[in-house]
Formats: structure tokens, C-alpha cells, sequence
């Protein structure tokens, strides 16, 4: 009885399944055939000199496409860019691998014998005249961190021919930065009851009305992408590149996704932007200042960033660790997805994948005016439907939605407002309309400002109800109840 | 007992771990001296928990997790993945180079 009872697990011990192989058929090169090979990239296994040409071909496979203002496919010699490119480079392994990647690709081979073609062909011209490396300097905000710029500057200084453009995170608020960005374009108004305030106090006063660590990391973010974006506009670079990385990308997606980026997916993997005071002309083949938003490296994981680094013997200055970052979603994000892809090693690809092939419902309204990415019409409606009020919020008269929040995305509105422990000290969002008063307005980027004081309407936009502003009301008990009245059911 | 001689290199900010250090050079014994398997060779899964208890000098949570290497950290052994070798499996031999390198230093 007890041979055919028994616990067939319990007596032979732990039952483990046998682990899987993380490559496939040998241990030679799949692309050469003939070498041994040194990575395991997805299963398939490539020797040093494939896994160079591999990511090179990535790269050039997911830039060149777009460099053209009319796409033209992805032929070298036909590439013609209608202005510069900028590179964002932050010290981290994947910008430190794009810069070399773009200083090898459009700078060192130029000319080279190596290329197919004639002198004259004009594969062998340079496709970009002018490169431009940026960095964004965070320090300011955590004192606990080092100002960086002069190891930044260094690291670019290796590759000739790149010119190098030291930003700091507080310039998003910094008028004389608005005015070289946006010549005069588009004016700031003055504040003549509180005079100019300084970058860093009014960056600093911004964030610490956030509500969350995670909102302020997502601020500091979204402030860093459109310095970079107008800074691109404003040297006339047509390209704007980011080294973030498969496995980044995957990361900032679900990151995104669940603070409320839903609807900006598509601009979340590749974005065409262009400031919102100049006129596009519909239907306009030239290039008129669009700057493209590109992360060439978003088919290359980390792990190849890495391997890279460390065969091509690069200087990676690295990441400074941010003191807050430990309690945010995108580090809880993070973990789980590279915990995950250590036994699935196709998750970073799957949910880059999945998502690309995600399409927002409805029509973009508006851009908003912090991050100047499409917001969703009448999300604001939806939210204040679904959101959940505390009785001590309901009750309060401040909690009444003003005119700013229908100029704000989801995301947006919610790295604002959203709840936290913290939450009941902060302050509710109130209007940052520029007549409102002082004490109860919030510091806006330049950006934000210049289109509140020029009015807030959207030359993209073909939206009916860019001009109407939705402003929702709590109804008293007995307004509510006529209004329901006659579907309400007879008590007796 | 023979020791065996071994270059280790770290990168990606993992050196910061081990005395701001990037390249180690360190003698392991050649068998295990404990546990269920004493006497067999060491390996790579030895070297982990070896680096771990002489070598690490702060926040041990960055290198080991769940008594295995971090997800994150990449590995060569003499220049070729440690997954083409086996992993943890890897029977080390005098003279080899490993080098850990953190993937986790950003975009």
C-alpha cells in the first residue's frame, strides 16, 4: 500500500526540473560559422568580431531609416539629414556606447577606402556636418551628488569632431536659456509682484510640491527631454539620439505605462517634435525645425551595451545613484524586469515588442503644457470619474479642478496630484494661470509659461475643443438627486 | 593542497563594492574543504561565495542575491560568456581571468 501511496517527490528528494541551456545547438559563432564564440545574445551565440558587426548593423538599422526628412529607405549613400545631430548622453554605458557607435559610424570611417564606391560617391561624404553632444546636470537638485560637467566634458573630448553642450536641470526654468532656445518666438511674461525668481530656488520649489519620489524623478525626466529637444531646435539639429537600451526602453515603458503613460506610447519608443510656436504647414514636404526624438540602440539590451564597453575598452563615466530613487516605480520596474529576464531571456524584447504594437484610442488633443506630449481628450473627464477621493479632500473647497488641468496629460496631471502619505502635507494642484495668485500658483518650466502667456492654442491640433476649457464641479445633494430623480426607484 | 591563481576584474561600477579596486589577483584553493561536496573542484559558484566572504567590502546585497550571482551582472570567463561555460557549473583552472561587470549603469 504504502509503494503505491507514496510521495514519489518526498522520497526521491526535491524535484528539480533540469535547467535550461540559455543557447542554442554549439558553442561556434551562428554568423561566421567558424569561430568560437564569446556571447550569448538571445539564444544565439556570436564570436567578437560578429558581435561588432552585429551591433553596428542594429544601430545603423534603427537610425538610418529616419534620417531623411521623406523617408527614402535605408541606402547610405542616399542619406541627407536637414540639419545636426544631438546626442544625449548622460555617462551611462548605453549613451557612452551610442556616442561611440555615432563617432565611429559618421566620423572615423568617412572616406574611408573600406567603403564601397568611388572617391566622389557620396557614401564617402559625412552624413551629419555637425554633431553635438549634450549633457544635463541633476547635482543642483540632490546635494548629496557631484557636479559631473568637467568628467562629462572629458569623456566627449575623446572623440573629435563632437562639440560638447553642458546643461543644467534648473535652465528649464531659467529665462536666458528661453530667450537663446527661443529667440523671439515666444515671450515670457514678467512677474512684476515677485521679480525673476533664481533657476534653482524656482526648480527646487517645483519639486518639492510633488507629492512622490517617483513624481519628481518623472519631473526631472520629463524637464531633461525637453531641454535636450530645445536645445536641438535651437542649434538646428533636425536629430535628436538617446542611448537607451532595449532593456531601458522595456523598463521606461511599463515605468510609464503605469504612472499613466498609456496614451504617449508611440512617442515613448520614437517622436517627431517641434516647438509649439512654430507654424507647421499642413501637408509641407521641407523640414521646417522638427526635431526626430531616436533611440538607435533600442534593439540592443543592456547586456551587448556591456560587452561593448568592455571590448571596445570605452570610458564610461557612469550613473550617479539619486538618493530618492530607491522608493520610485521605475526602480521597482527595473528589478522585476531584470529579475524576470535572468530566466526568460526574451522579456525585454517581448514587452518592447508588445508594446510597439499598441495604438492609443481616439485622437490626440491638445499637448500638454509640462510635457508637451499629446494628451488624451476628455481624460480629464474620465479621471474625475474614476479617481478616488478621500471624505477630507471632498470636503474641501480647494480640491475644485481649475483651468490648468485641461491642459495637462494624464501622466502629468497625476505626477501632480496623486496620493501618497505624503500627499495630505502637499498642496493640491491650483491653477498656475499667470493672473492667479501668487502664493497659490506652481512654478511652470519656461516652456509651460511662454504658452500660458501667449494662450494656450495648439497649432497641431485640429481638435474642436482645443479652444474650450472643461471645467468640473461637485454637485450640491440636491442637484444631483433632480437630475436622477426619474430614474430612481420608488422606496414604498 | 594547490591554490589556484586567478585574475579577476571588476567593471561597471561593481569595483566600487571591492575596495574601488578594478583588477584583483587572488589564490583559492583548488577543492572544495567543506560541505556536501568536499573534495570536488571548485568552480565558479565557489568563486561567487569565496569573493563574497574575502573580498566584498560593502553592500554584499549588489553582488550575491539568493545565494547566486545578481541578475545584471555580466560575466567572462577568459574573455567568452559564462553561459557558453556552464554558469555556476564552471570548473575553474589556473590561471583564468573572470571579469564581473554590472549591466545596471545606465542609458
Amino acid at each position: 500500500m504504502s509503494d503505491l501511496c507514496g510521495n514519489p517527490a518526498a522520497e526521491a528528494g526535491e524535484a528539480l526540473i533540469p535547467r535550461k541551456r540559455k543557447f542554442d545547438r554549439s558553442k561556434i559563432c551562428v554568423k561566421c560559422k567558424t569561430n568560437p564564440g564569446n556571447l550569448v545574445i538571445r539564444h544565439s551565440v556570436y564570436c567578437r568580431d560578429c558581435f561588432t558587426s552585429l551591433i553596428t548593423a542594429k544601430f545603423r538599422q534603427a537610425l538610418e531609416p529616419h534620417i531623411n526628412h521623406a523617408s527614402t529607405g535605408p541606402r547610405r549613400g542616399a542619406l541627407n539629414p536637414s540639419g545636426g545631430l544631438l546626442v544625449a548622453f548622460s555617462g551611462g554605458s548605453g549613451s557612452s556606447v551610442l556616442l561611440d557607435l555615432v563617432h565611429r559610424t559618421y566620423c572615423t570611417n568617412v572616406g574611408s577606402d573600406e567603403l564601397k564606391g568611388g572617391r566622389e560617391h557620396p557614401r564617402k561624404d559625412r552624413v551629419w556636418k555637425r554633431i553635438h553632444v549634450c549633457y544635463v546636470e541633476t547635482s543642483d537638485v540632490f546635494p548629496e551628488t557631484s557636479d559631473r560637467t568637467a568628467r562629462m566634458r572629458e569623456a566627449v573630448a575623446r572623440y573629435e569632431g563632437c562639440e560638447f553642450i553642458p546643461l543644467r536641470v534648473q535652465d528649464a526654468f531659467d529665462r536666458s536659456w528661453w530667450e537663446r532656445v527661443s529667440g523671439d518666438l515666444s515671450v515670457l511674461p514678467v512677474d512684476l509682484c515677485r521679480g525673476e525668481p533664481v533657476p534653482i530656488d524656482a526648480l527646487k520649489a517645483h519639486l518639492r510640491a510633488l507629492p512622490t519620489a517617483t513624481a519628481v524623478l518623472y519631473t526631472l525626466s520629463t524637464l531633461t527631454r525637453l531641454l535636450l529637444l530645445y536645445t536641438a531646435y535651437s542649434i538646428g539639429a533636425s536629430h535628436l539620439v538617446l542611448g537607451t537600451s532595449l532593456t531601458s526602453l522595456s523598463i521606461s515603458l511599463i515605468s510609464s505605462i503605469s504612472q499613466g503613460g498609456g496614451f504617449v506610447v508611440p512617442q515613448a519608443i520614437q517622436e517627431e517634435w517641434i516647438p509649439p510656436f512654430i507654424k507647421r504647414i499642413p501637408g509641407a514636404t521641407s523640414w521646417s525645425g522638427e526635431v526626430r526624438l531616436i533611440r538607435p540602440l533600442r534593439d540592443v539590451g543592456m547586456k551587448e551595451c556591456t560587452a561593448w564597453v568592455w571590448w571596445h575598452q570605452l570610458w564610461v563615466v557612469g550613473k550617479q545613484r539619486i538618493p530618492i530613487s530607491e522608493k520610485t516605480i521605475g526602480k521597482i520596474t527595473n528589478d522585476f524586469i531584470i529579475g524576470l529576464e535572468r530566466d526568460y531571456l526574451s522579456t525585454v524584447s517581448t514587452v518592447v515588442k508588445t508594446v510597439g504594437k499598441l495604438a492609443p484610442k481616439g485622437k490626440p488633443g491638445l499637448r500638454c503644457v509640462l510635457c508637451e506630449l499629446p494628451t488624451q481628450q476628455s481624460a480629464q473627464g474620465w479621471k474625475a470619474r474614476t479617481s478616488i477621493h478621500a471624505f477630507e479632500d471632498a470636503a474641501s473647497p480647494e480640491d475644485v479642478p481649475t483651468p490648468l488641468l485641461a491642459f495637462l496629460c494624464y501622466p502629468c496631471h497625476t505626477t501632480l496630484t496623486s496620493k501618497s502619505s505624503r500627499s495630505s502635507k502637499s498642496r493640491n494642484l491650483k491653477s498656475s494661470s499667470p493672473t492667479s495668485e501668487p502664493s497659490s500658483t506652481l512654478n511652470l518650466p519656461t516652456w509651460g509659461a511662454a504658452r500660458l502667456a501667449c494662450g494656450i492654442g495648439d497649432e497641431e491640433s485640429t481638435s474642436s475643443s482645443a479652444n474650450e476649457i472643461w471645467v468640473t464641479k461637485k454637485l450640491d445633494t440636491d442637484l444631483m438627486k433632480s437630475l436622477v430623480g426619474e430614474f430612481m426607484l420608488d422606496e414604498r | 593542497m594547490v591554490d589556484l591563481k586567478l585574475k579577476i576584474e571588476f567593471g561597471g561600477g561593481l569595483e566600487l563594492l571591492f575596495s574601488n579596486r578594478r583588477t584583483h589577483f587572488v589564490d583559492i584553493p583548488s577543492t572544495k574543504q567543506q560541505g556536501d561536496r568536499e573534495g570536488e573542484p571548485v568552480d565558479m559558484d565557489f568563486l561567487i561565495h569565496w569573493l563574497r566572504s574575502n573580498s566584498l567590502k560593502e553592500r554584499p546585497e549588489l553582488f550575491v542575491e539568493n545565494e547566486t550571482l545578481r541578475p545584471g551582472i555580466l560575466v567572462l570567463v577568459n574573455d567568452i560568456d559564462w553561459e557558453l561555460e556552464g554558469e555556476g557549473d564552471y570548473r575553474l583552472k589556473d590561471g583564468d581571468e573572470i571579469v564581473f561587470i554590472s549591466t545596471l549603469h545606465g542609458g
